[in-house]
């Protein structure tokens, strides 16, 4: 009989299932390995089923006669499988969702085994075989649904729909793949033979179930991360269910849609790709972002953060450089007088005999001095070039912009990193915090990790130290002691090395006095150079003696930081302080030069009169022409010189200090008594503090230099970009890696508000100067004029029109600007105060959540205690009702076995089936029962009818879960 | 005279025309900075080198025969414990002698306890003092060899030894260059497998010794060395030949050099893994 030949296979396809398996987990992992290509990866695979397809064909073909009874068979085979999965299904519904994907994966076995047995009933002949033969099918089959033991009402609809959808399936790869091998007769024949699955399997519905199950799968990837499983569940689960959707997504539209489906599939991978793509290129982009990266994975990111901070500088500079370049610079040079036309433009004619001279041009004197370099060199003429460049207008309108434009950037900076930091770490989980977040998953040199690992340790001990020293509080009074010590300490050493640069500062005016040429290059350079050796030195000294203060390394970087702070603008204003009394001695020069001017000018016309009155006036070579000493251009290259000698000293420092030390450990350590790598002078550290306020105090020269020396951002950009090379390098050569490595995540901001600081204290002395002191009489942009910043009222009269400068004389009054700050500042106090009611709430928030944790711990404690008790219970219960249900157990296998079983097979079935799904259970049912079920409580909401069970023993077991949950 | 003077301050003189004295006043933080710095290698440079060139002139006496002298006024003969106590004060308040010092002392107690070796070799007794450590710990039965280089060094050993309480049964001390001495010892002492080896000697005898050892074939599998003076003064040939070889697992004890407080130490712990 039919069924019988569709039987004799099944022993050959157990093994052929095993071996259709593995090929299909072949496909998938190569589908997850070629995820990129996943479009191409299937077509193969569409050839191999087409192929596979072909030759279940051919057999077919051979046996045409028998087609007819074949698809009976089939059908009736179907039905009766389906009947048992529901059956199944309708059995053992509490499974849980682990089930769900296991089941998948039967069912696709089962399906395949269903074409297999297709396929090789046609190559045997279709006669009747032996009985028994039937018996091994039902094992098979037995232990296929014991296997399935299907769940929830989900799973059951996904297990209706299985067979249809491994169908479905084969029909799409079958259409798919017929364009492409559109050839032979036998193509269409296996079509037409196809042909009468497919009517059934194209319906609606089905197409609707399966579109659910695929949204069903969707969602489940989605929420797949908060669900209650193990992680390789989970792991496993995803997997699956993201392979189902691949696979049966696109056999979801028809025809033309499913094309376009591909089409657009193809296209959101291909997107996909190109945009990961695109975000690598971005970062290559980036630049110097791999060296950060390298030296981040070195030496932990709190030298990273440097390194971070440092091309954020260079992008700043880079902006200054082009409005000051773009704007002033250029314009000058292109359009203004040429070198040599002007007074100011020209080399005096006593200095012009040294003014090439290397000694010179290196003090930016000279040629330098009268070069667009400086403040001195622009002339005051409104317009120039052919399209009317407002130059002073401009120049003033930089000066400002640069400084605004870093304002804004700067607190622009803060806010953002403000917001990324959060609201902030608490001490209340001090260990926990060290316990998970210690770790710096950036590193990736092993040196560094066991530093970290071994910092890691010591802030353990020293933390539990801690916190038995904070019970015991004994020590406290020492510890106060020796930080106020330390401080005094360095309040002595500031004072020292401000008095020592007064003092020099002082001795060098007495120098200037003397005239600069009697004395020394030492002496002339003695400000910049103790300037810059105190810099580098006082740091030193202070980190010294802050090891006396014994604080946590991130606090004891911002006390470092705090100090060096202190010195660095101590040393700064002292600077500031020597140029305003320079400022004040040229305008008193230029007093006395404007009077000899204007006696020298009488004298000259005076003279040219008495001989000859008609004659034209005496042409003089501008060189010749006496002029002021241009207070402006002598701050800007006090500046400029500064910068120079600084940037001198960093690199200095860097090649002495670092490498020439790290050259001298590494060679001479074959060849000396001690070990010098690990003893005295080892390997240099990584100065951070140090590193960043020299590049913040840097930064903090040029925007006060910059406006009288509108070189100064193109230095300072030249100036960055090799510190940046050479401190990379410096740093991965001739550093080791902290001893405490610790992440520097909150510092940023810490550097950020110093920034802001020292643009604040920096602006102040450059508008000070701008505001108060009169621009020199001939020399600079705004010479003629009362004050620099009366250019723009010039502007507003002369360059707009009438009921503009009205406007604007108006809103600059103060009856006008003063209720608009007024109104400002209530702004800002609204906005202050709502953030902290914000802040305030967050707290409360934060409090709120702690406490429903803890409430939740709490519940979930009761609620599991009460469990166990149920648990035990219900053990006992069922336990005395085991005898009661196996007097009912022969009723239920008998009707069971009624709706399972219609066909010859009865018999076997009946013998082997009930076994493992009923006999077994039942006497074991307190041991099986529980275990599986405190796995997976999540998805039983509602108890159903399991023909196994006791009903009496059912709602005790399910409250376990339904307290649990909570 | 005057002329002597003006030549002694020329120098002077030409340093503050060439470089100002503020400059050179700036120096003095990096001067401040070092000195506080390094400071412990001054006290011991001052405590190991100064005053003992001063001790040595002043009593005629070496080091080792003054540290004899005050152990032997101030301690209890047969007490190995009242000998290292006076040893310790000696070097600790007194004058410097590099011992193990009594810190990284009980390190060496604590793995000797674990180990519970029956031969031990000692490299470099110097006076005694790690010798008697080492004996003290040693279980019943077992025999300690103790290689000293220098005659007068292993005099005084072998009287602290002897004073300490310890017989030739249990000690035995060899006066001879470590690096002759090892290869006799499986002929001259019949050695077939030392238990712990300690060393203690000259630094840059480490990894010859170590080499040595291994060649002749004295150290079987779970024979522990302990090396002292890891990372001051330090043995970097060592520790680069420990870390390639792989015939060790190995291990630092951090702690610091004896008898000073700010000098970081460690002590290397071999355990002899054989070739795998």
């Amino acid at each position: 009989m039919p069924v019988d030949t569709l039987i004799t296979s099944e022993n050959d396809t157990d093994i052929e299932l095993d071996f259709a398996g593995d090929e299909d987990f072949q496909e998938n992992h190569e589908r997850q390995k070629h995820k990129g290509k996943r479009r191409n990866g299937d077509r193969p695979k569409n050839k191999r089923e087409n192929q596979r397809r072909k030759r279940s064909s051919k057999s077919v073909q051979g046996i045409r006669e028998e087609s007819q009874s074949t698809t009976e068979r089939r059908e009736r085979r179907r039905r009766q499988r389906g009947k048992a999965e529901h059956e199944t299904s309708g059995h053992q519904g509490n499974k849980g969702e682990r089930d769900q994907t296991r089941v998948k994966t039967t069912k696709s076995k089962k399906n395949l085994k269903n074409e297999k047995t297709r396929k090789l009933e046609g190559k045997e002949d279709g006669e009747a075989q032996e009985r028994s033969e039937k018996g091994k099918l039902k094992p098979v089959c037995a232990k296929n649904e014991e296997k399935i033991e299907s769940g929830d009402q989900l799973k059951e609809k996904e297990k209706a729909l299985g067979v249809k959808k491994k169908k479905k399936r084969k029909k799409v790869v079958e259409t798919s793949s017929e364009p492409e091998t559109s050839e032979e007769s036998e193509d269409e024949e296996e079509v037409n033979n196809d042909g009468e699955v497919r009517p059934e399997l194209l319906s609606p519905e089905e197409l609707e179930k399966l579109k659910e199950a695929v949204d069903e799968k969707k969602k489940l990837i989605q929420s797949l991360r908060g669900k209650p499983w193990p992680m390789k569940q989970k792991l496993v689960t995803l997997r699956e269910s993201q392979l189902f959707v691949e696979k049966y997504e696109g056999a979801l539209g028809k025809g033309k849609g499913r094309k376009l489906y591909a089409y657009k599939v193809m296209m959101t991978k291909k997107w996909k790709k190109f945009q990961r793509d695109f975000e690598n290129f971005k970062t290559a982009c980036i630049p110097w972002e791999m060296k950060i990266k390298e030296i981040e994975s070195h030496f932990g990111s709190s030298v990273a953060s440097y390194f971070i901070f440092l091309r954020w500088m260079y992008g700043i500079n880079m902006i200054l450089f082009g409005l000051t370049f773009g704007l002033v610079m250029v314009p000058e040079a292109l359009m203004g007088r040429p070198y040599g036309s002007i007074p100011r433009k020209t080399v005096p004619r006593a200095e012009e005999a040294g003014a090439m001279d290397f000694a010179v041009l290196w003090d930016f004197g000279g040629y330098a001095q009268y070069s667009v370099l400086f403040y001195g060199y622009y002339n005051n003429q409104r317009a120039i070039g052919w399209f009317k460049f407002r130059m002073p207008l401009s120049y003033f309108l930089v000066g400002v912009g640069t400084v605004a434009y870093s304002y804004m950037v700067v607190i622009r900076t803060m806010a953002r990193n403000a917001n990324e930091s959060g609201v902030g770490d608490d001490n209340s989980f001090n260990f926990s915090w060290k316990m998970f977040t210690s770790w710096d998953y950036l590193i990736g040199n092993p040196e560094t990790a066991d530093n970290k690992f071994a910092s890691i340790t010591t802030s353990f001990k020293e933390a539990i130290l801690e916190e038995q020293e904070s019970r015991k509080d004994d020590n406290i009074h020492l510890t106060r002691f020796l930080r106020v010590l330390a401080n005094f300490l360095v309040l002595c050493c500031l004072a020292g090395s401000g008095y020592l640069i007064y003092f020099v500062v002082r001795r060098s005016q007495k120098f200037a006095l003397d005239g600069l040429e009697n004395h020394t290059w030492w002496e002339r350079n003695e400000v910049n150079m103790v300037m810059s050796l105190l810099g580098m030195f006082c740091p030193m000294l202070f980190d010294v003696i802050s090891a006396l203060e014994n604080y946590h390394p991130r606090v004891a970087l911002q006390w470092q930081l705090g100090r060096i702070f202190a010195l660095f603008l101590g040393n700064l204003y002292t600077f500031i302080i020597a140029l305003m009394d320079a400022i004040n001695l040229k305008r008193k020069e230029e007093k006395v030069v404007k009077y000899n001017i204007t006696m020298w000018e009488a004298s000259l016309y005076n003279g040219t009169g008495s001989e000859n009155s008609t004659a034209p006036p005496v042409t003089i070579h501008p060189a010749d022409v006496p002029r002021g000493p241009c207070w402006e251009t002598m701050v800007g290259q006090e500046f400029v010189r500064l910068i120079i000698s600084d940037t001198m000293t960093t690199y200095i420092t860097l090649l002495i200090g670092d490498f020439l030390r790290a050259v001298l450990v590494r060679f001479l350590n074959h060849c000396w008594c001690w070990d010098l790598e690990a003893g005295f002078p080892s390997y240099s550290e990584f100065d951070v503090s140090g590193n960043v306020l020299g590049l913040i105090f840097n930064q903090g020269m040029i925007w006060m230099g910059a406006f009288y020396a509108p070189c100064l951002p193109a230095l300072n950009l030249l100036r960055l970009h090799v510190s940046m090379y050479l401190q990379c390098w410096a740093v991965m050569c001739c550093n080791v890696p902290q001893e405490r490595v610790f992440k520097a995540s909150g510092s940023n901001n810490f550097y950020m508000a110093m920034l802001l600081v020292i643009l604040f204290l920096s602006t102040l002395p450059a508008i000070y100067t701008i505001v108060t002191i009169p621009p020199s009489f001939d020399c600079g942009p705004f010479s003629g004029k009362n004050r620099m910043f009366d250019v723009i009222q010039e502007t507003l009269e002369s360059d707009f029109p009438a009921w503009f400068s009205k406007v604007f004389s108006y809103a600059s009054n103060p009856g006008l600007v003063l209720p608009f700050i007024l109104l400002m500042v209530l702004a800002i106090y609204y906005l202050q105060s709502t953030s902290k009611s914000y802040r305030e709430a967050n707290v409360e928030l934060k409090n709120k959540l702690q406490m429903q944790n803890e409430e939740n711990k709490k519940k979930n404690k009761q609620a599991a205690l009460k469990a166990q008790m149920d648990l035990e219970e219900a053990r006992k219960s069922a336990c005395q009702t085991a005898e009661l249900q196996r007097n009912n157990n022969a009723s239920v296998q008998r009707r069971e076995d009624d709706e399972e079983i219609y066909n010859k097979n009865q018999r076997m079935y009946h013998v082997r089936n009930p076994s493992p799904s009923v006999g077994d259970r039942e006497p074991h049912f307190p041991v099986r029962g529980p275990a599986p079920r405190n796995c997976h409580n999540g998805n039983h909401g509602n108890p159903r009818y399991l023909p196994g069970f006791h009903q009496q023993s059912e709602p005790r077991m399910y409250r376990v879960p339904s307290l649990e949950r909570h | 005279m005057t002329l002597l003077i003006k030549c002694m301050y020329l120098p002077f003189s030409f340093y503050s025309r060439m470089v100002s004295p503020a400059i050179a006043l700036a120096f003095v933080p990096l001067l401040l900075t070092l000195i506080i710095k390094y400071r412990y290698y001054f006290v011991l440079f001052y405590r190991a080198v100064l005053v003992r060139i001063w001790k040595d002139c002043v009593t005629g006496l070496s080091r080792e025969e003054r540290a004899f002298q005050y152990v032997l006024t101030n301690s209890t003969p047969g007490d190995p414990d009242s000998i290292l106590d006076a040893f310790d004060y000696w070097c600790s308040k007194v004058e410097f002698i590099s011992n193990i010092g009594p810190k990284k002392g009980k390190i060496l107690d604590r793995l000797l306890l674990e180990q519970s070796p029956l031969t031990v070799l000692e490299l470099g007794a110097h006076c005694g003092y790690s010798t008697v450590r080492i004996a003290r710990a040693l279980p019943l039965g077992a025999r300690l060899y103790s290689i000293e280089m220098d005659q007068g060094n292993a005099a005084i050993a072998e009287k602290i030894i002897r004073l300490a309480g310890f017989d030739d049964d249990t000690v035995e001390l060899i006066v001879n260059p470590s690096d002759e001495v090892i290869p006799r010892l499986r002929s001259d002492y019949n050695l077939e497998r030392l238990d712990f080896v300690f060393m203690d000697h000259w630094k840059k005898c480490y990894l010859p010794d170590l080499q040595l050892l291994e060649e002749y074939g004295l150290l079987g599998k779970g024979s522990m060395i302990v090396a002292d003076n890891m990372l001051f003064p330090g043995a970097p040939k060592f520790l680069r030949y420990l870390r390639k070889c792989g015939l060790y697992e190995w291990k630092i004890h951090r702690a610091m050099l004896e008898y000073s407080r700010g000098i970081r130490d460690g002590m290397a712990e071999l355990i002899y893994q054989g070739i795998k």
